[in-house]
């Protein structure tokens, strides 16, 4: 598992360094103003990324997608689809990571519509709001963050809805 | 740089926390924060050199007529499949998001970009598909296109 990250982080340094090489090659002083670009960036962020990291690092243990997932599976119906819609906006993780756990979560039992509205809830990413004001601005951090459970919810009942459709047409015929 | 201090004040007034109520929980949480960082840092460097590369090659009026003003309603979903072959790690959507609005890309075309950089990956489909089904992969993945354009007008025209 950590060589595997490993050897991924040496391939992304790689391929970087290779397209920042070759502008610079072709062009010095472009590859300079990239640079600048590139280094301003990260002096911006570096101490809310660190920050981000850390608070995502409590939630992992402290809140725990397991955790999340057991209470998930408890509830059926509606609260069920309340809990779906706004708990996952606070975890953290890529959809590399989330899949799996919502394949156990459907085995237990969750509905269709609570994994769709999981997902999409996933995508309000509160952990990152301080990169989202940072880069985009309060007011789109904030909008976002308020259509994202109307958002979710739509997802789960109207996925569902379709998929039942779907499911059942071959049966009628 | 004075909010991130303020950011970084806040993860140790919960670091502090988590200390008090179990050291062996905190140290999971710190070895947890280091995976994420060995994982995304590498990410982050390719998206900063990338967002330099925009900024020095890309001009203003190229994004401008592909996600801005003069794109019209195209623009949203120029940003939205843009977002959906991108390669970006959730952490890295952000930062690369603000070069675009830096160059004149409009909140709808960014609201596509970001929400389909996080929910809908070419990468992921193969996983998607092995775990929850075709029928599964292709509803959540149109109908979340879908939705995130209509949203996506919300914000063109309120913000």
């Amino acid at each position: 598992m950590l060589k595997q990250t490993i050897k991924e982080a040496l391939i992304y340094i790689l391929a970087t360094l290779i397209i920042w090489g070759v502008i610079s090659f072709i062009s010095p002083t472009k590859g300079v103003l990239v640079g600048k670009v590139a280094y301003e960036t990260f002096l911006k962020v570096l101490a809310i990324i660190v920050a981000v990291f850390i608070i995502i690092g409590l939630i992992q243990v402290w809140v725990g997608p397991q955790r999340i997932s057991k209470l998930l599976g408890k509830e059926a119906g509606w609260k069920g689809l309340v809990l779906a819609s706004t708990i996952p906006i606070f975890i953290g993780g890529s959809l590399f990571t989330i899949f799996p756990l919502l394949r156990t979560l459907r085995d237990k039992g969750a509905s269709i519509a609570c994994v769709m509205a999981f997902i999409a809830a996933w995508s309000g990413k509160a952990p990152l709001l301080p990169l989202e004001i940072e880069f985009l601005g309060w007011k789109f951090a904030v909008l976002r963050f308020c259509l994202i459970i109307p958002f979710a919810v739509t997802m789960g009942l109207v996925s569902e809805f379709i998929l039942n459709k779907l499911q059942r047409k071959p049966k009628t015929i | 740089m004075n909010i991130g201090i303020i950011y970084l004040l806040i993860a140790f007034i919960l670091l502090i926390l988590s200390v008090v109520k179990s050291p062996e929980k905190t140290k999971q949480a710190l070895k947890a924060a280091g995976k994420i960082s060995l994982t995304v840092f590498p990410v982050l460097f390719l998206i900063f050199i990338l967002m330099g590369v925009t900024s020095v090659f890309v001009s203003k009026e190229t994004i401008g007529s592909w996600l801005g003003s003069g794109s019209g309603v195209l623009g949203i979903v120029i940003g939205e499949l843009v977002g959906s072959f991108a390669l970006v790690q959730p952490a890295a959507v952000f930062p690369y998001a603000g070069i675009l609005h830096e160059k004149g890309a409009n909140y709808g075309s960014l609201f596509g970009f970001v929400m389909t950089a996080i929910l809908i990956g070419i990468t992921t489909l193969p996983l998607e598909m092995k775990l929850f089904g075709k029928k599964f992969t292709m509803v959540r993945n149109i109908l979340a296109f879908i939705l995130i354009f209509i949203i996506a007008l919300i914000f063109k025209f309120v913000l």
